[in-house]
Order: structure tokens, then C-alpha cells, then sequence
């Protein structure tokens, strides 16, 4: 089956498809994309120029050939395209909502070290999003092809101010100000404007790296232009002033410095320094990573999902015996720990994602589609739940049936520990609640299980305090 | 006479709506197109540290100081990590 994929109609000059096929019994989705005649003829002179082969080399762009027969090309074709790219698909579709302020930084600096090199090579990226870039694994990877235009003599950067409304504004929120960015980004999808950036940095916070010359300065000049150009008064032609390429080059290098130099500190959370503060002593610990382990090895697993990952400790045993492990959580700080280690390794299997799974990103932007909602995307084969349900059902006031059924919907093997009320973590948390909740005990939670999915294994830890349950889907 | 009442009450509410209406979106002028002008000016300063750095590694290479692309003392290499 071919498709159209939603978030993919904004360049007019190309549209990109995915084809679910099957081979040896599984699913396999193909990535295509339809490109105009003008884009064709760029992505050929594109394909033979050293510095792109040098990039397709080192991983930074995402593997593209040019298709010229079958039954896909002919039916991209019919769509009105002139030519059709393959590209590697992308093993998981994340947003920059979704981010660490690592991640969105490292995926700031892949932007600008491609304009740079394509620039000094005579070819420029005609928009600056974020959403052109994704992850295979811990490694951002620029996916959007004809967004490479050869650069015109003369002209300026193009995508300045959707770099800065995007990337920079949101790293410098979160890194001058310790403003979460996430929110933001997930509602102002096209990028934070400068004139509302501004707002957030007042009095001396002005002064702080960056934010005169790509927030004043901005702000300052379109406030002046709405101002001028309002009501029924013509729009006043811009500047035409020739920027030579020492002018373009010069500004992406300052923004290169810029962003190497924002930086934040990781706060000591309720899960940042999970791996020395759980509440297991280690033998129990082991008892614990050794269930999970065996549930996880009982079959070859394409894609594993850790909900609740903290800093990724059994991500990390999942990693060993899975393709791709997505790895959830809503603390930020700890997302950040995991993403600043597994980028580290050459061969980590680990994407980390901040998710508030209370509030997972949904589906939104036009039509609604635009951005898929979490659960609207690859489903997991096996999803790991650990020490997660009592904040579900206690801090976030999800019934346990609600969060079953959801799990359910994936179709997929599930490991889940029970924190009863005699542990410490429960009792934490139920000291200052009015509401008792006295449906939240392990009989209640195991024949809920029962009624979606087969335990087919269960173990009791701490002491009675926890039990965790390796379940499989009720077809 | 009689419709009055209505009237005002359309005027009222088409002024909130007008009140409420976000300032940014979707107006006739779209600010962005002053980024043209941001980027020269911004652009012209850069253009300078550009041109000194530049000139600064190439001095340094005639002395034997490393390659013209060491900018901050980082090789490529180490720029990607």
C-alpha cells in the first residue's frame, strides 16, 4: 500500500510516500519521495557533488538513490512527479517536543555544520526546521534531500529566521532561563517568534549570550515593519543589498559558536541519579533485571518500548536483545543523562524521548495529522513498564483499567510491576492524598490484566512490596 | 429600531473577536520578511570576524599552526562529536 505521508506536503517542489510491503512474514515500510522536475535536476547535480557523497558517507544525511522504474516509481509518477528518491527509512519518527535539550542542540549543530559545508561547496539549505532532521538510534540524521539548492550569488540565508525560531530561541530559553522549551515546541509548531521570545527575557536576561542580536534585534525590526505596513497601508519593498558569501558563512559559523556554548545543568531529580537512588537493595535489583531479561529474550524483538525509563538502566538490558529500544520518560534531566551517554556509544540501540505518558504527544498541527500522535506511530513488539504504574494511577489519577486497555492496544508482549501499597514509593506518594484510592491492589490489577491479556509469568519482589508480571495479548 | 440590540451585540462581539484575535497570525504583513534585513546586519559584523579569522589561520599556518579549518583550536573530526 502506497501513501502520502502527512507531514511532508508543506515544499510544493516534493512529497514524500511510504509503501508497506511485507517480506519474510513482517511488515516493511519503504520511504519514496515525489520531487518536481526542478528538484530532480538538483538532487542529480546534488548526487555528484564530493561534499553530499562525503555526508551520505558519514552518516549525517540520510541514505537517498534515485528511482527509475517499477511499480512504485510509476505510481509517484502519477501523482504528477517528474522523478522519485528512495530513501532509508527511519526506524522511529520523532519531534523536536520530544527532544532533550541535547538532542535538539546536537540536531541544531548537524543543521549548520551541512549549510556550512553545502555553502562552501556553492549550495545552500533553503529552510531550517528541525522536523528535516531525525534519529537512527541516538544519531540525528538530516532526512529532507531537496531542501539542498545551489546558492544564488548574492543572496542571504534563507532559513535564519526559522533556524532561530526553532532551534536557537528554544535552547536559549532552556539554557539562559531554565524555561522547559518542550511545551512550547509542541504548541508553537512552526517556531517561537521572536517578538514572543522576547517577552521572556526581561531586564538583565537581554544581555545574555545571543539573545540581543537574534532576539532584540529581530524582534525590534518586524515590530517596526507590522507597525508600519498595518491596516490598508502597502507593503514597502525589503532590501534587495547583495550578502556576499563571507556575510553567510560568517553569520552560520556565529550561530555554530553560539550554540556550542549554550549549555544546562542537569538537576538532581526524582529520577536523574535513578541508577544510585531506587529504593531495590542489589540483590533484589538483580532478581528484578533478571525477570526482565528473560521475558525480553523469550523472542527476537524488533522494537521495544521502555515507558518510565529514567536514565535507561533497562533500556539498556532490552538494547542487548532488540533492534531498537525507544526509551520514554517525563524528566527531562534524566532523558538527558541517557541521551549524553547512549551518544556516546557507536553502536547504541537506544533513542531516547522526553514523554509526560499522562499527556503523550498527540496527534495535531493541519487537519490534525500533521504530527502523528505517539501511539499513532511504529507500535512496539514488547513494552516495558516499570515502577511506573502507581504514578499513573496515584499522581496522575489514570484508573489501571484505562492504562491496560491502552497498553492492549499495541498488540504487543508487556512486562509491568506492581508497586503495592506497602512500599515505601506508594506510601510517599499517598501521605497527602485525601483520595486513598483502595481499588489499587494487586488482586484488583492482576484480574484486570486477566481480562486483556495471559500472565504468563509473575514474581514477587521486595519482599511482597512489588510483583512484576510478563503478559501477553488475549487475541 | 427594533434590530439595535442585535447590531450592538454583533459590533460587541466582533470587537472582542477582534480583541482576541492574535496579533501575528495570519496578517497581510508577514514580519519574517524582515529577516532580510537582520541578516545584513548581522551578516556585515560577522562578515568581519569571518575575514579576520580567516586571514589570523592563514598567518598561523605560514608558521606552521595547524590547518586553516582549526577554527577555535577544533579539527572537522572533532566539531562532529
Amino acid at each position: 500500500v502506497l501513501s502520502t505521508v502527512p507531514g511532508s506536503f508543506r515544499d510544493p517542489a516534493n512529497r514524500v510516500y511510504a509503501f508497506a510491503g511485507s517480506s519474510d512474514g513482517r511488515e516493511d515500510v519503504s520511504i519514496y519521495r515525489g520531487v518536481n522536475q526542478q528538484a530532480l535536476e538538483y538532487y542529480r547535480d546534488l548526487a555528484q557533488a564530493p561534499f553530499f557523497k562525503s555526508l551520505l558517507e558519514n552518516g549525517r544525511v540520510v541514505s537517498t538513490e534515485e528511482t527509475v522504474s517499477g511499480e512504485i516509481f510509476d505510481a509517484v509518477r502519477k501523482d504528477g512527479w517528474a522523478g522519485v528518491l528512495q530513501h532509508e527509512p527511519v526506524p522511529f519518527i520523532t519531534y523536536p517536543y520530544e527532544w532533550t535539550f541535547g538532542m535538539l542542540k546536537d540536531a541544531a549543530l548537524l543543521h549548520l555544520d551541512i549549510l556550512e559545508t553545502s555553502l562552501e561547496s556553492g549550495w545552500t539549505l533553503k529552510d531550517a526546521t528541525p522536523y528535516n532532521i531525525q534519529w537512527i538510534n541516538a544519531r540525528p540524521v538530516f532526512i529532507d534531500i531537496p531542501s539542498f539548492e545551489p546558492w544564488e550569488k548574492g543572496t542571504p540565508w534563507v532559513g535564519y529566521r526559522q533556524f532561530c525560531s526553532m532551534f536557537l530561541t528554544p535552547l536559549m530559553l532552556r539554557s539562559h532561563l531554565n524555561i522547559d522549551h518542550l511545551p512550547l515546541l509542541r504548541s508553537y509548531l512552526d517556531g517561537i517568534a521572536p517578538t514572543e521570545a522576547l517577552k521572556f527575557f526581561q531586564g538583565r536576561n537581554r544581555f545574555k549570550k545571543g539573545v540581543m542580536a537574534h532576539l532584540s534585534l529581530p524582534a525590534k525590526v518586524e515590530a517596526s515593519i507590522q507597525k508600519k505596513e498595518r491596516d490598508d497601508v502597502e507593503v514597502q519593498k525589503r532590501s534587495t543589498r547583495s550578502h556576499s558569501k563571507a556575510m553567510v558563512v560568517g553569520l552560520v559559523q556565529s550561530l555554530q559558536r553560539l550554540v556550542r556554548k549554550l549549555k544546562i545543568d542537569i538537576a538532581h531529580t526524582d529520577w536523574s541519579h535513578y541508577d544510585r537512588t531506587h529504593s531495590y537493595s542489589d540483590g533484589e535489583h538483580e532478581l528484578k533485571k533478571a525477570f526482565v531479561e528473560k521475558a525480553i529474550k523469550a523472542r527476537s524483538r524488533k522494537f521495544v518500548w521502555d515507558i518510565g525509563c529514567n536514565t535507561g538502566t533497562f533500556s539498556r538490558i532490552a538494547a542487548a536483545h532488540a533492534d531498537l529500544v525507544l526509551s520514554l520518560d517525563g524528566d527531562h534531566d534524566a532523558v538527558e543523562q541517557l541521551y549524553l551517554k547512549e551518544k556516546k556509544e557507536a553502536n547504541s540501540k537506544i533513542l531516547p524521548t522526553v514523554m509526560n505518558l499522562a499527556n503523550i504527544s498527540p496527534n495535531h498541527g493541519w487537519a490534525g495529522e500533521e504530527r502523528a500522535a505517539l501511539d499513532n506511530r511504529r507500535s512496539p513488539d514488547l513494552v516495558l513498564v516499570l515502577a511506573l504504574i502507581h504514578h499513573m494511577r496515584i499522581s496522575a489519577n489514570i484508573p489501571t483499567s484505562m492504562f491496560l486497555s491502552w497498553l492492549r492496544k499495541f498488540d504487543a508482549e508487556i512486562v509491568i510491576e506492581f508497586v503495592t501499597r506497602k512500599d515505601e514509593m506508594v506510601v510517599k506518594l499517598l501521605t497527602h492524598k485525601a483520595e486513598q484510592y483502595e481499588d489499587y491492589n494487586v488482586e484488583q490489577f492482576s484480574s484486570e490484566c486477566e481480562e486483556l491479556f495471559e500472565i504468563k509469568d509473575r514474581k514477587i519482589l521486595k519482599g511482597g512490596k512489588r510483583e512484576i508480571f510478563h503478559l501477553l495479548p488475549k487475541i | 429600531m427594533s434590530k439595535r440590540p442585535q447590531n450592538q451585540f454583533f459590533l460587541l462581539f466582533g470587537l472582542i473577536a477582534l480583541a482576541m484575535y492574535p496579533q501575528t497570525a495570519y496578517a497581510y504583513v508577514d514580519p519574517g520578511s524582515g529577516s532580510v534585513i537582520v541578516t545584513a546586519i548581522l551578516g556585515l559584523f560577522a562578515a568581519i570576524g569571518y575575514t579576520v579569522r580567516k586571514q589570523f589561520y592563514k598567518i598561523k599556518r605560514v608558521f606552521g599552526g595547524g590547518t586553516e579549518n582549526n577554527e577555535e583550536g577544533l579539527d572537522n573530526n572533532e566539531k562532529d562529536k
